[in-house]
């Protein structure tokens, strides 16, 4: 199995911490792991500002570069979800079809494709889970909490597993950080509010560990968190999961 | 002229048939559809009285409701026919009408024409007393439109608890301009003579 | 700064009353999971609901002339109107041939979207709001912030402040169940007088042409049977094929709205009371233009339960009148570019996109990706400001090649790490206003990754 890793541009620039634990938890995992270095981005940011023409060049590198690969993998809840879901505009190719169908956020790929929860972590910690929405609603890494069936998450699950892990419950399980990709550049004051709220919410069930599917939203209430001289810390899935002793 | 340019316009943008789909049944909650009406009514800010007979009913409405206008009583309803100015419907205080059925998921009673003789009377009263029969509690709103025999007429209403508002900061007050307080009597053996 | 994100911002000012706003709209949204929970098989309860609306809208022209047929049998009066302005002048006309001059209103967005209050008050014929809601923002001369709480965006001090002023109530009290008695007298006495009623309309039934209203305060019911004369307005989407599709939206209505098991009245009219007059007008006003655009149809199985208000993150901390639309929210954002791109372009990107109204909505509207498809469309039609225009057009060839991708990524870490903080935390940079840019490190993982596994077996060259 041979397994191309997809770092998203913003993590490929602020966060190369979250690009290597992803690796090497792959790695970890036995497996065969590229990271083909002609990648840039997927193309969201372009296309959530309404921009989808402009980013079918980038679109066409991505399937170029990655359709070789049995499994792309990333750890990003949304860009994947991107790529599944919105490159429905390219035309239907074998190489589109293949790399839509096959492209996994880390948590789902270990879950569903690997079928495995138990990464042996020692994580004595107070951690806060935000859900991603793209991970949450598009990915459905977990049940939103507004739809009525049966509940389940596959964070949660490759969490619980960890030694000494406390999972905090929060007042609203769910709800959005409101970066949003450009949204928290062109609407940023409600941008703001909503990263705020979250960390309140956090904050008042006592999460020392805030983690998430998506380095964006974390980007986005770490960059609050920061100003605001808040003492909470911030990783992502992918580094708590690498903490183990695999 | 109207008419035709929108049913046109429609026509022009027809879009792929959709199907209809099988009229909805669903699976239930268990449980006795009387006590879970109750329930239900009672959170909807309506009261509930349960009696085991007739005579029963008739002497609680009696005590319980001194010098309410029963429009179950025919001399009285076909009275109604002929006078019933606004003015002097406004002067209701206790209304007590017949309900045809009840819907144990959201605790409202069906009422139309057949019930009162003027389709202000349900609103514009103080007090409603609808008397109902225990045996008339459908399970859902699928039961209860089958129940209705697709033979609605003139007007009828769903009636679920008294009228009531929540547009002053989300508090939630009753009576907002039908009546103020709903109360149900759920008659248990209505051995009709 | 688009239109939304200006009107959302002065909205936040008063951040203890956006709190405020938010936290009421979310407990209506708790109410509303705990009544769907208590609904066995909700999902497949949206699902049905789905199917019949896109049923009806594919045959929506055969259910209308049955309905008309149906309804003018049972002895209304059935209207068409194209437009606004047509919607306006009927009932305009309906009014003056009974030399009426008393009209009470309840609810009806179809009406707020047509302007019928001005347009008849131009005409020096008063209409009464009869909605407790509607009433307070109308003498307030506001327009509603929400399709369900219109006033939710008020205060009980204002509303006070407002009663005393208007309606002669006591200075200085806020007590809602004090207020509330205040307008049931006041209104009480305009039901009384009215001569003409006019209500919306949530359903119209193509089988048997009753139409169907549903209220809490029964402010429908004392208005329609008290005046002798009845108006329905109804848009060309509310019509359903039988009596039986009702159980399925009365379900999930109230439920979704406000979560309750069903309003206090769900009433069914079918033919006028004796001696009065009933008519219905179909109104058109853009919508059979909808149905034709397949990625858009589906917002007009919209029942306006607002759902998607509630749970929405930036409607709850913006307030309706941040929409700048008579339908604020998400629904409002995917309806309002249909009745002028132009103007409400920014409504389709006041949204994070995090897709909760979807999964509310119980008629299984996919708003979210109507959200995302307006964005493209509206970009097409050269709605887009030179500014973001030009900023997509360079990151679209950046992120298309890697040596720029590359290149343009070392340049902006450095400035981040080198400039001084003045310079990055500008006037134009928004992100920096409340929030730390990330803190800039050695080296990309790109970089880093070239270091350690170029000379190795994987370089990525499969």
């Amino acid at each position: 199995m041979q397994i191309g890793l997809f770092i998203p541009c913003y993590i490929d620039q602020f966060y190369p911490k979250v690009g290597i634990a992803t690796l090497e938890l792959l790695e970890k995992l036995g497996l065969e792991v590229f990271y083909p270095s002609e990648q840039t981005c997927c193309g969201q940011p372009l296309a959530n500002s309404g921009a989808e023409d402009k980013a079918i060049k980038t679109y066409n590198n991505f399937v170029r570069i990655f359709s070789k690969f049995d499994y792309i993998v990333s750890p990003s809840g949304s860009c994947v979800y991107h790529v599944r879901e919105n490159y429905n505009v390219l035309p239907q190719t074998d190489e589109v079809r293949r790399v839509r169908q096959n492209t996994f956020e880390l948590c789902e790929f270990i879950v569903d494709i690997l079928k495995t929860d138990d990464l042996k972590i020692d994580f004595p910690h107070k951690v806060g889970v935000h859900q991603s929405c793209h991970g949450l609603r598009g990915l459905k890494l977990a049940t939103p909490s507004e739809l009525i069936v049966e509940h389940y998450s596959k964070v949660h699950r490759l969490l619980k597993k960890a030694k000494g892990i406390e999972i905090i419950n929060l007042d609203r399980e769910d709800e959005c950080c409101g970066f949003g990709g450009t949204f928290s550049i062109f609407q940023p004051d409600i941008s703001v509010k909503m990263g705020k709220d979250r960390l309140d919410d956090h904050r008042r069930n006592g999460a020392e560990v805030i983690t998430a599917t998506d380095m964006s939203c974390l980007m986005h209430l770490e960059g609050i968190a920061r100003r605001q001289n808040r003492e909470v810390r911030f990783l992502h899935i992918a580094e708590i999961l690498n903490s183990n002793r695999l | 002229m109207d008419r035709n340019k929108i049913l046109l316009n429609i026509q022009r943008s027809r879009i792929k048939p959709v199907n209809l789909p099988e009229p909805f049944y669903s699976a239930e909650k268990e449980g006795d559809k009387t006590t879970l009406f109750k329930e239900i009514l009672l959170q909807t800010g309506g009261d509930c009285i349960e009696v085991n007979s007739t005579e029963k009913l008739n002497s609680l409405l009696d005590n319980n409701f001194r010098g309410a206008t029963d429009l179950r009583r025919n001399e009285l309803f076909k009275n109604f026919l002929s006078y019933s100015n606004k003015d002097s419907l406004e002067r209701l205080k206790t209304v007590i009408l017949e309900g045809q059925f009840g819907v144990a998921e959201n605790g409202s009673i069906w009422i139309d024409d057949s019930n009162f003789p003027n389709r202000l009377i349900p609103f514009i009263n103080e007090e409603l007393v609808l008397c109902l029969d225990a045996k008339q509690i459908v399970r859902n709103m699928h039961e209860a439109y089958l129940r209705t025999d697709n033979a609605i007429s003139g007007f009828g209403v769903f009636i679920s608890g008294p009228s009531k508002t929540s547009d002053i900061e989300q508090h939630l007050v009753y009576g907002a301009h039908g009546a103020k307080k709903l109360i149900v009597v759920i008659s248990h053996e209505t051995n009709l003579v | 700064m688009t239109n939304h994100a200006y009107k959302a911002a002065r909205f936040l000012k008063n951040e203890e009353r956006a709190t405020w706003h938010d936290k009421t709209l979310w407990m209506v949204r708790k109410k509303r999971d705990l009544m769907a929970l208590d609904v066995p098989d909700w999902e497949e309860l949206r699902e049905q609901a789905s199917q019949i609306k896109r049923h009806s809208l594919s045959k929506l022209d055969d259910y209308l002339v049955q309905f008309e047929e149906q309804a003018i049998n049972n002895g209304a009066q059935v209207h068409w109107a194209s437009t606004a302005g047509k919607l306006n002048e009927i009932v305009y006309q309906i009014i003056k041939e009974n030399n009426a001059s008393r009209i009470v209103k309840s609810k009806s967005m179809l009406t707020e979207e047509c302007g019928l209050n001005p347009f008849l008050e131009k005409r020096g014929i008063e209409i009464i709001d009869t909605d407790l809601g509607e009433r307070i923002i109308q003498l307030k001369r506001e327009p509603p912030s929400h399709i369900v709480m219109p006033a939710i965006h008020i205060k009980k001090e204002e509303i006070s402040e407002l009663f005393h002023r208007e309606l002669n109530s006591e200075e200085g009290n806020t007590d809602p169940t004090y207020l509330a008695a205040t307008a049931r007298l006041h209104l009480r006495q305009k039901f009384l007088e009215a001569e003409v009623a006019i209500t919306g309309v949530n359903f119209a039934v193509a089988e048997n042409g009753a139409v169907v209203v549903c209220t809490n305060e029964g402010n429908a019911d004392m208005g329609v049977h008290a005046a002798p004369i009845q108006i329905h307005c109804m848009g060309i989407e509310k019509v359903i094929p039988r009596l039986s599709d009702l159980a399925v939206f009365t379900r999930l209505l109230a439920r979704s709205a406000t979560g309750q098991p069903i309003t206090t009245y769900t009433s069914h009219y079918l033919n006028p009371k004796p001696g009065g007059q009933m008519h219905i007008i179909i109104v058109d006003n853009g919508r059979s233009e909808l149905i034709g655009k397949e990625d858009y149809r589906d917002s007009l199985k919209c029942i306006r339960c607002g759902a998607c208000m509630n749970t929405c993150p930036v409607y709850r901390r913006s307030g309706g009148h941040s929409y700048h639309y008579v339908i604020p929210g998400p629904i409002g954002s995917i309806l309002a570019p249909h009745s002028n791109s132009k103007e409400f372009e920014n409504l389709p990107f006041a949204s994070s996109l995090c897709g909760s109204c979807s999964d509310v909505c119980p008629v299984k509207i996919n708003i979210h990706g109507q959200l995302y498809r307006w964005r493209q469309d509206l970009s097409q039609q050269g709605a887009r400001s030179p500014i973001k225009k030009g900023i997509m057009k360079v990151s679209g060839k950046i992120l298309a090649s890697d040596k720029m991708y590359d290149w343009s990524g070392k340049v902006a870490r450095w400035c981040i790490k080198y400039l001084p903080r003045v310079l990055i935390y500008n006037r134009l940079n928004t992100w920096g206003r409340e929030r730390e840019l990330p803190e800039v490190p050695r080296e990309s993982f790109k970089e880093w990754y070239n270091k350690n596994f170029r000379e190795g077996n994987k370089n990525g060259q499969k």
